[in-house]
């Protein structure tokens, strides 16, 4: 017993990632991982800004920049940012959360000195303007309409999260608000470029087909320059309890099927619970041998679709569950064997069998989730933006999966879930 | 048998760093080329016709499987949705185990297994593989059709269809492919609630004797195995395997419109409209043409530095992304050029989408362009190797589309030797201007008069692609 809770019996030193960590003086802070497998390398910036940086009435600012930062810089022309990366045979991408965005690309390996010198220039001296900001104004309400107005049970989030974080930036969604867009001035996005964008708010991880010492020296050409900004305070935001379970309905022009949601309110992304909620969502609702997808789906032929999951973010988490119903289910009667699944593991411990299971399952993930060179660099940078600067945190996330107790499960659940303090959204077909 | 082939990328120029004070306007150059390699797989047939490929590599305690059967499309006429649903009731149950009690023990393991009519994955920490791919074999051979699970599948494909019936994405893949290739087209037909409901159990059973076979079999494993194991795992889990002999279907020749004409389909409640334009093509991999078109097509819609991309989006800001694509292989495909597009805009964007087909079409792209596409390619080439399975894929696209043994050793050295003569040539071969179909689908009333005041041979269809008349 002692031995399976210090996690020695892990196999896992073969799947170790290593790295090496160090600061610039502005501030950056620079993480380096040698893979030589594949000629490939991953360059990576997280700052940690996102929707919930903003000002409640400037919303949709942070991944505003996820595509301002596009638009070239001192020493780039307009668009030539996206044609440097693919016309020198690379792939870039970039996303916002309500914590963090995340910049990237993906090279060749003998490309690494481009790769530095294009999130430099970013992080340096961007090019944010009236032009720029005009277009791409446009490009994410097209984003919008694609990803939220027009797609079936998009408005979820949105919906739930404004009851469940009343007064904390959560209650908004990153795409945020196309009237604050519109309405906010080119100072004011230049303004949450130099609080936001510095290096002493950043990650730098590289990873992948490199020299470390060559990468340092390259590191130090294009980054040294950068300007330290000044300290970056997050707001910090105490919400209350919720004490009674709030209803809620919203209609949908592109569904046919309704569907039911209860999120209540979960501890942040540090926190050990939230593992614990992860472990909980894989006993309800992952694999076809999962609690709800075995009751509902396959024996009672209730629902089309059941889910429960975790929506982690750092300073509180939204824990989901939902279901879709087949043969005319009434949604109520869905809501009521999900919570008889939830009330089962608060009261009863789960089976040693069901235990061994879980584990199983999340070893056979955690081996799973390294293989890429951009994968890799993102989990460093995580560890490092989101626990306490441990960048470890990847390697150490089976050892701490593997110490929760079945015992753990049942008072976390029995914490956390409890119906007095969730929402229910009904999500219905708008005629 | 086991090759290792090496390869420079001749793209990417070989430089050295120079150690200067930094200029910040002269982005780096890039360093000396990396060297590409990859593994062929080892390769066994068995007697029953399964052809076994393994890569062997042991990065992670981790073993995957799949079995792909190359039966070619299936044409399932008034019984479409047949194959599915056969698809489904592989997962439901076999001869010696329920449903629940193969979950479970696939779960148990923390492994992946899943089967479809066309083969099936397993996947499973090191220790757990034999077990998960013994798993995947009994579901492949020894399914038991249990009616309720029939009933539940059909029930829930009712309730999918009904659940995509307001969807304009889901409406455009139906229609776009139905007035393409004609509704008695494998590639054309779609499931309805009437085909669904007309299916019973014995037609997914006969489906499965016909088409769930050995025959024409692909079993690939990657991953932590020696190939020996690999293939004694083959023998023992198929050795005694017997099916039907499966034949490559000949399907019916279609035809591109005789002139450009524009495809409507209402959906009322549509916020963005998805415009396609789209062409017949012949595009076998092993064509003298095959790598010029995919620069071509690489350079009009194939990211986000391509003329579409730059023009529908940058430029003007109607999408959020437009791309096009073209499709290769055995049987007749498309090339399609497509954006989702807000509502009042269609009309521009369609006329956008055509100019930048023709510029493609009469004029020279230009050699910074070309070089660039290239570049992209020797790239991707290159990003691609993270991947272990690749070797694996190479050899078995090589087995299934009759390519010379050295297609992907030369595949670089091909695409690199495309002139802007060559893009141009295929584009007006690939690329239809005058014989294209634009299928819209959206909310119509905001941009038909646009359309119509530009001349276009407009027809209108249901989400089902019947034709309607226009008032």
């Amino acid at each position: 017993m002692i031995l399976s809770l210090s996690g020695l019996c892990l196999r896992s030193t073969a799947q170790e990632i290593k790295y090496i960590e160090y600061d610039l003086d502005n501030g950056l802070h620079v993480i380096l991982h040698q893979d030589k497998r594949a000629p490939v390398v991953a360059v990576s910036v997280m700052y940690h800004v996102g929707s919930k940086d903003e000002d409640p009435q400037r919303t949709g600012f942070a991944h505003f920049f996820e595509h301002l930062l596009f638009e070239g810089s001192d020493n780039m022309k307009r668009g030539d940012f996206m044609k440097i990366v693919s016309s020198n045979g690379g792939q870039n991408n970039a996303n916002t959360s309500q914590d963090r965005t995340f910049y990237y690309e993906i090279f060749p390996s003998n490309q690494l000195e481009l790769g530095l010198w294009l999130e430099s220039e970013r992080m340096l001296h961007p090019k944010i303007d009236n032009v720029g900001v005009k277009t791409q104004n446009e490009v994410v309400k097209e984003e919008k309409r694609l990803r939220i107005d027009n797609k079936p049970y998009g408005k979820f989030a949105e919906n739930i999260f404004t009851h469940l974080f009343e007064g904390h930036p959560y209650s908004w969604q990153p795409i945020g608000s196309m009237a604050h867009l519109d309405a906010a001035k080119l100072d004011e996005f230049i303004a949450f470029f130099k609080k936001y964008y510095v290096p002493n708010n950043a990650v730098l991880t590289i990873a992948g087909d490199l020299n470390i010492e060559k990468t340092k020296d390259l590191v130090a050409k294009y980054f040294n320059e950068v300007p330290k900004g000044m300290p970056v305070v997050k707001g910090s935001f105490e919400l209350k309890p919720i004490a009674r379970q709030i209803v809620d309905t919203v209609y949908d022009a592109n569904i046919q099927i309704p569907a039911i949601f209860a999120a209540y309110r979960v501890p942040g992304m540090k926190s050990r619970d939230n593992k614990v909620l992860e472990m909980v969502s894989t006993i309800l609702s992952g694999g076809g041998s999962s609690r709800l997808s075995t009751k509902m789906v396959d024996e009672k032929k209730t629902a089309l679709q059941v889910a429960a999951f975790n929506y982690t973010l750092e300073d509180y988490g939204a824990y989901i569950t939902l279901a879709l119903p087949n043969n005319n289910t009434s949604l109520n009667d869905l809501l009521i064997d999900i919570d008889a699944e939830v009330v089962r593991l608060q009261t009863d411990l789960i089976s040693e069998s069901e235990f061994k299971k879980l584990q199983n399952q999340f070893e056979n993930g955690y081996v799973s989730a390294n293989t890429t060179m951009i994968g890799v660099a993102e989990n460093l940078s995580n560890g490092y933006t989101f626990h306490n600067k441990n960048t470890n945190d990847l390697n150490e996330q089976l050892a701490q999966i593997k110490s929760i107790t079945r015992e753990e499960i049942r008072d976390v659940a029995k914490k956390y879930l409890s119906k007095d303090q969730r929402i229910v959204l009904y999500y219905l077909p708008k005629k | 048998m086991k090759k290792i082939f090496t390869l420079a990328i001749a793209a990417l120029f070989v430089q050295a760093v120079s150690a200067q004070k930094l200029d910040r306007s002269q982005k780096p150059k890039p360093g000396p080329a990396p060297t590409i390699t990859f593994a062929d797989p080892v390769i066994y047939k068995l007697p029953n016709g399964i052809t076994v490929l393994v890569v062997e590599n042991h990065k992670l305690p981790k073993i995957s499987a799949s079995y792909s059967i190359d039966a070619g499309p299936i044409t399932e006429g008034e019984k479409a949705g047949v194959i599915g649903l056969l698809g489904g009731m592989l997962n439901e149950g076999t001869t010696t185990q329920t449903k629940a009690q193969f979950d479970e023990a696939v779960d148990q393991m923390g492994a992946e297994v899943g089967v479809s009519a066309s083969g099936g994955q397993a996947s499973a920490l090191t220790r757990y593989f034999g077990d998960a791919f013994l798993l995947m074999a009994d579901a492949l051979r020894n399914p038991s059709f249990p009616q309720a699970s029939f009933d539940k599948l059909k029930s829930q494909s009712l309730t999918n269809l009904k659940s995509s019936e307001r969807s304009a994405t889901a409406i455009s893949g139906r229609v776009v492919n139905a007035l393409s290739f004609g509704l008695n087209h494998p590639y054309g037909e779609f499931e309805t609630e009437q085909s669904i409901n007309s299916i019973t159990l014995d037609d997914v059973k006969a489906a499965y004797k016909k088409y769930v076979t050995p025959s024409r079999g692909y079993l690939t494993f990657v991953g932590d195995i020696k190939p020996e194991a690999a293939k004694a795992l083959a023998i023992k889990a198929f050795g005694d395997w017997k099916g039907p002999v499966l034949t490559f279907p000949v399907l019916t020749r279609v035809s591109n419109p005789a002139k450009t004409e524009v495809d409507l389909v209402n959906v009322l409640k549509a916020v963005q409209s998805e415009i396609t334009v789209t062409n017949l093509i012949d595009l076998p991999m092993g064509s003298p043409d095959y790598h010029a078109v995919l620069l071509a097509n690489q350079i009009l819609g194939g990211g986000a530095d391509a003329k579409l991309f730059r023009n529908l989006r940058e430029k003007h800001g109607f999408t959020y992304g437009a791309y096009s694509k073209t499709g290769s292989g055995r049987l007749q495909s498309t090339f399609s050029a497509s954006a989702s597009v807000r509502n009042e805009k269609v009309d521009s964007a369609v006329i956008e989408i055509l100019k930048e087909i023709n510029v493609m079409r009469t004029k020279k792209v230009s050699p910074e362009m070309l070089q660039d596409a290239k570049n992209l390619y020797n790239g991707s080439f290159a990003l691609g190797l993270e991947n272990p399975a690749r070797g694996a894929g190479f050899a078995s696209s090589i087995l299934i589309n009759n390519l010379p043994k050295d297609f992907y050793r030369t595949y670089l050295q091909k695409l690199n030797a495309v002139t802007a003569d060559d893009v141009l040539r295929v584009s007006k071969k690939y690329f239809l201007h005058d014989n294209a179909r634009v299928v819209i689908v959206g909310k119509t009333e905001m941009f038909l008069s646009g359309l119509k005041k530009s001349g276009f041979n407009i027809k209108e269809f249901s989400g089902y692609a019947e034709p309607i008349k226009m008032k």
